[in-house]
């Protein structure tokens, strides 16, 4: 019995060892993430199933040894022997306790570091943006690690039923390993797949599972020796290997929960739930449950259910069916022979040339000078053009180089799908082609166009003009998508020179503002002129009339006059001196100089004021005796 | 030991599954095949539908997609015939059109194709920009734009280098997807762009300002002429009603000294306003008043 549980660790180790080599081949070729996991995992698995034979082949050492020295003492009877040291006697008992006092917690803990290292690098490795993944290489890698999954899982069940059976603690390790080493290759297998299936993130999440799986191991190894170092120490009491892990035997004996279960429920309810006959039933059923879930998958798979607004393309063995399929349920046959892909054939939707939208930081106010989402700037032409002078040959002549200017653009352009076979069959990537074609169409359009020209009055004609070309292009490849809009409505200088733009605009209304300024004084000084002019003129016919109608007056005046004078020629003069004296100084501010010395003549400049001295108050009369000389 | 007849039958199933798979292969609508056995090609397969393959590593099947793959190169600086610097990328749609070719080539990897195929195009690019001036790709005038044209010669480059050599693929389209200038052309360009802001900034400042001084003194000049325009005519005015009040100055020659004197007087009165200040002394008429006889009264001095 002793021997088979050698031989089963043996053979452990050899299937381990092939497929890991085989399986390391494999990744090679393919270049997985996740393969290179499991590679990393079938590796352990190797180790453990290394270490668990050789401390087999230890106590089989142990064992033959005891056995030999029985028979000695039984045949000569002879004690003496046994007096010498342990070491001295058993040197394989005492070979197989130094082993398992100092190299298996060496080899645990050298465990603990590749597992945990493993797990870290490839987690990091995995989270690299671009795959290596050969998609050519992908169904021959299938099928190898579906095929090691079966071989791993033929001979680690074998082995899972041998430990039970034989109840070798050595053994349970590496063929726990085995087991669930199946399994990992199974799920590479199925990552495989669904990359095949065009799900390209699988690999890359395949990986992580497998990662996490691996810290989960690491994780329990550490307890496992931390725990180790504390547990209690009863002679005669053998314990569990230290790299066999129990969550790797959990993983690999999942059957081992119901055990667990089964004694949790009967606890719980008191009587032994696990002897019921649903427990029992479901127990004995699992795998056929889980082959019933299986069918029901694949029958699900005979079924295409394509959404409003969509159209499916369906292939069968690969030959596409002559028209697409409409929305509604389909019947097919189950994958891999039928495949359904589906397409929007009715959603609007967008791609964008000069930009790239920042998503959640969109501007409630989109300025020239304010640099809103990520602007490319197109070289556009300019109206001037630059005089180079340039020698060809041996003639001189000049060459004009239009002025090219720069502008920055954010074109939406919105398609619809209208043909879904031309949009599938044609091109690999055809949104990539209509994005290019789109640039590209945009460029040749700017290139050819005034700056101060498309940003105004050609806006809308450019717009439409856009769609035209793009549709034309987009028709000329096959793309089978309608242009349903083309938007020029941010166009604009770049940022850089905005502000320049605008304060041309500003000039300008500076402009308009002092010629408005200048044409309000006009008019003041025009409406003040006629005014003057016309008070001028009213004067003067105020003055006319004041003329005429004062002369004759005075003229009547004068006739009577006459008569008056010639009555007493010098009492009417006096009469009218004095009447005009006392009427015209009446008002007037007057000095009488009472002197008789007239010869002094003073002269005052009263255009001014008053000087005090001339007041009342200081002049002084003078008096006859001061004037005689 | 007893064997459960249920793992034997999964068992059975997955062995059977993956066999199938080991000896049959599907080809898409889209996809090409090659078959190779020992690694020497020995069938192509364009047709979709499944097909019967010995297991690896006996025989292998190369599929790759034939519809139309494409991509863009990265940005590259020409030098046009003009002596300016451009920098552009082109997208390329191209297709495998003989995978037996494609296979040895590329080793079957459309990546290493498409490092080729950049090459080749980045050399025909250049070299055709090379024989072209900046205008004939950005030009406003529709005539001396060669957009097209140079795109044209660009793919026939790259199609004739590619068919010489039996690279077992075909160029479908090509077309530019962006022209830029270098980043300190840019610069300039910008500068170049923001001086003829300024020369319309000053245009507009200095027409505004020229406008309104022509405003203004169109205004000044018809003020003036409307003002010196009324002056004549209020003086022809004037005149007219010197004219009308000419006869009655025959009434005033019947006794010219005393028009004379009431004309004095008359003056006297408008020249004797408010703020005048008279010096008189006692010789003046009426104060002479004070220092004449009459004033005494009998018994005074």
């Amino acid at each position: 019995m002793e021997r088979n549980t050698q031989k089963n660790g043996l053979v452990n180790l050899v299937v381990g060892l092939i497929i890991f080599i085989a399986a390391l081949a494999a990744t090679v070729y393919v270049k997985s993430f996740t393969a290179q996991v499991a590679v990393i995992f079938l590796g352990l698995s190797v180790l453990v199933a290394l270490m668990g034979w050789f401390q087999m082949r230890l106590e089989e050492n142990e064992r033959l040894e005891k056995l030999e020295l029985d028979e000695l003492a039984h045949g000569r009877g002879d004690s003496t022997l046994f007096a010498a040291r342990d070491s001295e006697v058993f040197p394989a008992r005492r070979s197989r306790e130094q082993f398992e006092k100092y190299f298996v917690p060496g080899f645990s803990v050298l465990l603990l570091v590749f597992e945990s290292a493993a797990a870290w690098i490839m987690w990091r490795w995995a989270g690299q943006p671009l795959s290596g993944f050969v998609p050519e290489h992908s169904m021959p890698a299938l099928s190898l690690f579906a095929i090691f999954a079966l071989v791993l899982f033929l001979v680690g069940r074998f082995s899972v039923t041998m430990v039970r059976l034989e109840n070798s603690r050595l053994l349970r390790g590496s063929s726990s390993f085995l087991l669930a080493g199946a399994y990992v290759c199974m799920f590479t297998a199925v990552v495989i797949a669904g990359v095949e299936f065009k799900l390209a993130w699988a690999d890359l999440w395949g990986a992580r599972i497998l990662c996490l799986l691996l810290a989960l191991i690491a994780v329990e190894q550490l307890l496992t020796l931390l725990l180790e170092i504390y547990r209690p120490r009863i002679k005669g009491k053998i314990g569990r290997p230290l790299y066999d892990g129990r969550l790797v035997g959990l993983l690999a004996q999942p059957e081992s929960l119901f055990t667990t279960a089964a004694q949790a429920l009967d606890y719980q309810f008191g009587f032994k739930v696990s002897e019921t006959w649903f427990y029992q039933l479901l127990q004995k059923n699992l795998l056929l449950l889980l082959l019933v879930q299986l069918a029901v998958l694949a029958l699900s798979t005979c079924f295409v259910f394509v959404s409003p607004g969509e159209e499916a393309v369906l292939e069968h063995f690969g030959k596409r069916l002559p028209d697409p399929l409409l929305p509604g349920a389909h019947l097919k046959l189950p994958w891999p022979w039928d495949i359904a892909y589906h397409y929007q054939t009715e959603r609007i939707q967008s791609l964008y040339v000069g930009f790239t939208p920042t998503e959640g930081k969109e501007s409630r106010v989109i300025l020239w000078s304010v640099p809103h989402d990520q602007e490319e700037n197109f070289l556009v032409g300019g109206s001037q053009q630059t005089g180079v002078e340039k020698l060809e040959g041996d003639t001189n002549s000049i060459v004009k180089t239009p002025a090219v200017g720069l502008i920055s653009v954010s074109i939406p352009v919105q398609y619809q799908i209208t043909n879904v076979i031309d949009w599938a069959y044609y091109n690999s990537d055809p949104t990539n082609v209509l994005s290019e074609v789109a640039s590209e169409q945009v460029v040749r359009f700017l290139a050819g166009e005034d700056l101060n020209q498309i940003m105004s009055a050609g806006r809308f004609e450019g717009g439409n003009y856009l769609r035209d070309q793009i549709q034309a292009a987009a028709d000329e490849r096959h793309l089978g998508a309608k242009i349903t809009f083309v938007g020029l409505q941010d166009i604009h200088p770049p940022t850089k020179v905005a502000k320049d733009y605008e304060s041309v605009i500003g000039a300008r209304q500076t402009r308009l503002a002092s010629n408005l300024l200048a044409q309000a004084e006009a008019v003041i000084t025009n409406d003040t002129a006629v005014a003057l002019a016309f008070s001028t003129n009213s004067a003067a016919e105020s003055a006319k009339v004041q003329l005429e109608t004062s002369a004759f007056a005075r003229a009547a005046l004068f006739t009577n006059q006459i008569p008056a004078f010639a009555a007493a020629p010098s009492v009417y003069k006096q009469r009218i001196y004095y009447q005009a004296f006392a009427q015209s100084t009446a008002d007037a501010r007057k000095y009488l100089l009472l002197v008789t010395n007239t010869h002094n003549v003073l002269i005052y400049n009263l255009e001014e004021s008053i000087r005090s001295d001339l007041l009342l108050n200081n002049l002084k009369v003078p008096t006859p005796n001061e004037t005689k000389p | 030991m007893k064997r459960n007849p249920l793992t034997i039958l999964v068992s059975a199933v997955l062995a059977a599954i993956f066999i199938m798979l080991l000896f049959v292969f599907q080809v898409r609508q889209s996809e090409v095949a090659l078959k190779t056995l020992f690694d020497k090609p020995n069938a192509t397969y364009d047709k979709p539908g499944a097909y019967f393959k010995w297991p690896w590593p006996i025989e292998k099947v190369y599929k790759f997609d034939k519809r139309i793959q494409n991509f863009e190169d990265k940005f590259s600086q020409g030098y046009t015939t003009d002596n300016n610097n451009v920098i552009t990328t082109t997208y390329i749609g191209w297709h495998i059109s003989d995978a037996g070719l494609f296979f040895p080539k590329f080793s079957g990897s459309v990546h290493i194709a498409q490092n080729t195929l950049e090459d080749i195009l980045r050399n025909a690019q250049n070299g055709v920009i090379g024989q072209h001036r900046l205008g004939d790709l950005v030009n406003t005038d529709p005539k001396a734009l060669k957009f097209e044209q140079i795109e044209d010669e660009i793919k026939q480059r790259v199609q004739s280098q590619l068919e010489a050599h039996n690279y077992g693929i075909e160029v479908d389209f090509l077309g530019f997807k962006k022209i830029e200038l270098p980043e300190a052309v840019t610069q300039s360009v910008f500068e170049r762009m923001k001086q003829e802001r300024q020369l319309l900034i000053s245009k507009e400042t200095y027409d505004g300002l020229r406008d309104a001084t022509i405003i203004k003194a169109e205004a000044d000049r018809q003020a003036s002429e409307l003002v010196a325009n009324a002056q004549a005519s209020a003086i022809r005015i004037k005149g007219e009603g010197e004219a009308a009040a000419a006869p009655t100055l025959k009434t005033f020659e019947q006794n010219p000294d005393l028009y004379i004197f009431l004309l004095r007087i008359d003056a006297l009165k408008q020249s004797l306003g408010q703020r005048a200040t008279l010096i008189f002394d006692d010789r003046t008429p009426p104060f002479d008043l004070f220092q004449s006889q009459a004033l005494k009264t009998p018994g005074n001095p």
